[in-house]
């Protein structure tokens, strides 16, 4: 069924998000140890550090959570929907996933517009445009509405478990109710 | 909408209340209302509140906000003219610099600015910097030698402290007063009330007057905004920030002496250094980095050949 | 008018279940609109919002302490702990409180507390026993009394914020009380509350077996002393440490206990991106929000409220107590510090108050509502890591605001818990 090519596909996407985000963690890592490094054992702290590091944190916040639209995993008060009856929650979920898939498109338009306007700035000690560490915002936009559309019309938590699901957040609270 | 174009013009500044810039900009807002009867104002959000200095000058180039006050440095990061203020050792006093700022060469930076969305309003004074330190009195550059020091996030510090032979530590302001006790760093380098308001001397007792870096600040507005005044508010808008600057400047200059005896009364050792031309001459590097432009060229020329 | 724009749109989306994140930007988007606020704005303020370096220290010491599970680093050290002081009857959420506040005392950051051992000690006391609701109210609520031990970076940003020069080393002093007082007192309700659930005490393992625990645990414990003595000599900052952990906890994962691999290692990192990922979007939306309120000039308004109302020191510090609780809910700490201390230090001066006193009061007031619903970013961290529901957390939570609140009172309405030490020097 197509439906369950796009779970599929929009699974595997949401897991390349998450490894792409724990690798520019792993990177942010090791250059701020090695800003440590070079400012005691070499005796003189690499400039760059900080920015790079800086604007990786910004791609792995925003990508990582894109993903967590996909994977349910983001922070969200449920103890109104656990009071409704199944009909009214049901519309209640769908009516959260169009705000945030709104959210996402406006990320993508706004955000887009703020990577444009600023593609001619450059960041210190880079020497990249100040845009590139604000492209990840328009780049998860984009990712947030697929994802939020797809759970509007193919709610994998209503459905069988596909891969790892997170522990907490909707799935498991639905679990319990 | 259109129909608000008198709102108040929304103006930030990441010093705090009651700080000359805050005051004069106020002033400033004063003065514009008096000469409209009250169709143009100014509401200040003072102390950061909208943001750093980095942040509130994007918000202005995208409209969000009318009125900025901020340093020099974060229009380094596209329009290189305003590098030129900052140079080590440009200004060789701070009457040269008010001189120069105020006249031709001040003018032509605030125009390089209409292209990136930005109308350049006055400079005001942000005093002459020295470095300070937990170590020693610095009287000559190898007294600097391997010495940490704090610069902020600029390109152009980095080099002048790598030109003293010194290790140059990006760092935001807020984490230096910490690191200064824990010896992470071993100095910093700022004008007398920055150093007194962020009690960095309480760690570090020793300001070395190197007065290497005079850089102004600037007071710029949004474009957008700008574009929707009448001619006649425009020419209001620009006199009564000009009319502003002098103002700015007496506050200023009673800052930087109470600063200063209030510093010394509490124990900080000031010194002047043996020979200013001994520092001076290592910054032939950094210059010849960041002067590349004919333009440049030719504004440092115009700033060095005033007669002030 | 705007502001209640910005209020009702941001229930109506938590109640409809939108996450916080998303309901934090909607709200915000809609009150751009409405004070014709170009919606640029709201993403820069995303962005810069968590382009901060010393936030840094979330995600490396979330990192850092589900490596140290992983490795069962953790595993070793809870042992020794629950060998000394873990006895008593729910002796390992005592020994949580201790850990956190010592932690949160030096790295000065309550979030980095709530994630380095929220992610270290919680997945352990599940294992023997403890409910996750527990283990995370005491980490979440243990992690504010870092605020009070000095260094404490917030101190440091209220007396820049005073505009009066108020000493850093006097403030730093005055937090030392105060936090043991806190500490104390989430100690004692720690304790009450696990033999009332029946949790159980350490076992002594015997002289011989500890001493074998105590070797074992060397390379584990080094870690720890890595941290602390890195900052407190200046060999780095709080928030480089926070990566050194990281890569410390590494290499003798790979090396020493040889217990961690290549694998293990990414899945360490994908699930600390997670974690990372659903506080720090909040914490950026946030930063939108805070940036409508503070054009609405909410916190203005609220202080011009006090002086309206009354004179009373007594009656005045009550209500600033209720003001800082109520916007320190929705707003981060150092932004309020800044926006609010020029506002109301005149205010409390005004009736007596010493700024020094008033800075401590603020610090137990802003680390209150970062515990607290609908926006506490140490609630939230605690949650996540604990991976429970934040609803789940907060049902049991109350004993430990008690606790909080009783500090709180004893701190705001004793001064000379705060300046005695002060006083001596
Ligand atoms: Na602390
Ligand atoms: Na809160």
């Amino acid at each position: 069924m197509s439906d369950n090519t796009l779970a599929r596909v929009t699974h595997k996407a949401a897991d390349v998000l998450l490894i792409v985000s724990g690798i520019a963690l792993l990177m942010m890592t090791f250059i701020v140890g090695w800003q440590v490094f070079g400012r005691y054992v070499l005796g003189s702290s690499p400039s760059w550090a900080e920015q790079s590091a800086l604007t990786l944190m910004i791609w792995f916040i925003f990508l990582g959570g894109a993903a967590g639209v996909r994977d349910g995993f983001h922070i969200r008060i449920i103890a109104v929907e656990n009071m409704v009856s199944k009909s009214t929650r049901k519309k209640m979920r769908i009516a959260s996933n169009a705000v945030v898939g709104f959210c996402g498109l406006a990320m993508l338009w706004w955000g887009g517009e703020l990577v444009v306007r600023t593609w001619s700035h450059v960041i210190p000690s880079l020497g990249i445009p100040r845009g590139m560490a604000y492209l990840a915002i328009p780049i998860a936009g984009a990712l947030t509405t697929i994802f939020s559309l797809e759970r509007i019309f193919d709610d994998p938590a209503e459905k069988a478990k596909i891969g790892e699901m997170s522990a907490f957040g909707v799935e498991t609270e639905e679990g319990d109710a | 909408g259109a129909a608000d174009v008198n709102r108040p013009l929304l103006a930030a500044d990441i010093l705090p209340d009651g700080f000359p810039t805050v005051e004069a900009v106020k002033y400033m807002g004063k003065l514009m209302s008096e000469r409209t009867d009250g169709r143009l104002s100014i509401k200040m959000f003072a102390g950061g509140q909208l943001g750093s200095e980095r942040d509130t000058l994007e918000i202005t180039t995208f409209g969000g906000l009318d009125i900025d006050r901020i340093a020099i440095a974060p229009l380094n990061t596209f329009e290189p003219l305003t590098i030129i203020p900052a140079l080590p050792f440009l200004f060789r006093s701070t009457a040269h610099m008010r001189g120069a700022m105020d006249g031709a060469p001040g003018q032509m930076i605030l125009d390089a600015l209409q292209p990136h969305g930005l109308v350049g309003l006055c400079f005001y004074d942000s005093g002459e910097r020295s470095f300070y330190n937990t170590k020693r009195p610095i009287l000559k550059p190898s007294d600097m030698k391997g010495m940490k020091i704090r610069v902020q996030n600029s390109d152009l510090y980095v080099s002048m402290i790598k030109a003293l032979d010194a290790d140059p530590t990006p760092m935001s302001l807020g984490e230096v007063y910490q690191s200064l006790v824990q010896g992470v760093i071993d100095g910093a380098e700022n004008n007398w009330p920055s150093y007194q308001t962020g009690r960095h001397f309480e760690a570090a007792p020793y300001y070395s007057l190197t007065r290497h870096v005079m850089a102004p600040e600037i007071l710029v507005m949004s474009l957008s905004r700008w574009n929707k005044l009448s001619k006649a508010d425009q020419e209001i808008v620009k006199q009564s920030a000009r009319d502003s600057v002098p103002m700015m400047r007496d506050l200023w200059d009673a800052r930087v002496n109470s600063a200063r005896t209030e510093l010394l009364a509490a124990g900080v050792e000031a010194n002047e250094v043996e020979d200013q031309s001994a520092f001076s001459d290592l910054m032939k590097p950094v210059w010849e980095r960041y002067i590349v432009s004919d333009k440049q060229k030719a504004l440092v020329k115009s700033i060095q050949s005033m007669e002030l | 008018m705007e502001i209640l724009v910005l209020l009702v749109v941001l229930v109506v989306l938590l109640m409809m279940g939108v996450p916080v994140a998303y309901a934090l930007l909607g709200s915000a988007m809609a009150t751009f609109v409405v004070l014709d606020i170009p919606l640029v704005v709201a993403f820069q303020r995303m962005a810069a919002g968590v382009s901060v370096f010393s936030l840094m220290a979330i995600p490396f010491f979330i990192f850092a302490g589900d490596l140290m599970y992983r490795s069962g680093i953790a595993e070793r050290l809870v042992q020794i702990a629950e060998g000394t002081f873990g006895r008593p009857r729910g002796g390992l959420g005592m020994v949580n409180v201790g850990a956190s506040s010592l932690f949160g005392a030096v790295s000065g950051s309550a979030i980095a507390s709530a994630s380095a051992m929220g992610s270290t000690l919680m997945p352990l006391m599940k294992e023997r026993g403890y409910d996750g609701d527990y283990a995370v109210n005491v980490t979440v609520t243990a992690a504010i009394v870092g605020l009070l031990i000095p260094p404490s970076h917030n101190m440091i940003i209220y007396s820049a914020a005073s505009g009066i020069g108020v000493s850093i080393g006097d403030l730093f002093l005055a937090g030392v009380v105060p936090g043991v007082l806190t500490a104390g007192l989430l100690m004692f309700v720690a304790w009450r509350v696990a033999i009332k659930r029946g949790y159980p005490g350490g076992k002594f393992p015997g002289w011989r077996a500890f001493a074998k625990a105590i070797v074992f645990a060397i390379p584990g414990l080094m870690t720890a002393i890595i941290i602390m003595g890195g900052i407190l000599s200046g060999i780095f900052t709080a928030t480089e440490s926070s990566s050194i952990a990281v890569i410390y906890t590494m290499l003798i994962g790979f090396f020493i206990y040889r217990t961690l691999g290549l694998k293990t290692l990414f899945k360490s990192a994908k699930e600390s991106v997670k974690i990372t990922a659903m506080v720090m979007l909040i914490i950026a939306s946030a930063t939108a929000f805070g940036y409508a309120l503070a054009i609405l000039e909410a916190p203005t308004q609220l202080a011009s409220l006090i002086t309206s109302v009354t004179d009373n020191p007594i009656a005045v510090l009550l209500i600033v107590n209720v003001i800082l609780l109520v916007l320190g809910t929705f707003m981060d700490m150092s932004p309020l510090i800044v926006i609010m201390t020029p506002i109301l230090l005149p205010v409390v001066m005004a009736v007596g108050v010493d700024p020094v006193h008033f800075g401590i009061i603020m610090m137990i007031n802003l680390g209150i509502g970062l515990v607290t619903p609908p926006v506490g970013a140490v609630l939230f961290v605690g949650a996540a890591v604990g991976k429970i529901p934040v609803e789940q957390a907060i049902k049991t939570i109350w004993p430990f605001y008690l606790a909080l609140v009783a500090a709180l009172l004893l701190i705001t309405f004793v001064p000379q818990i705060s300046l005695a030490l002060p006083n001596l020097f």
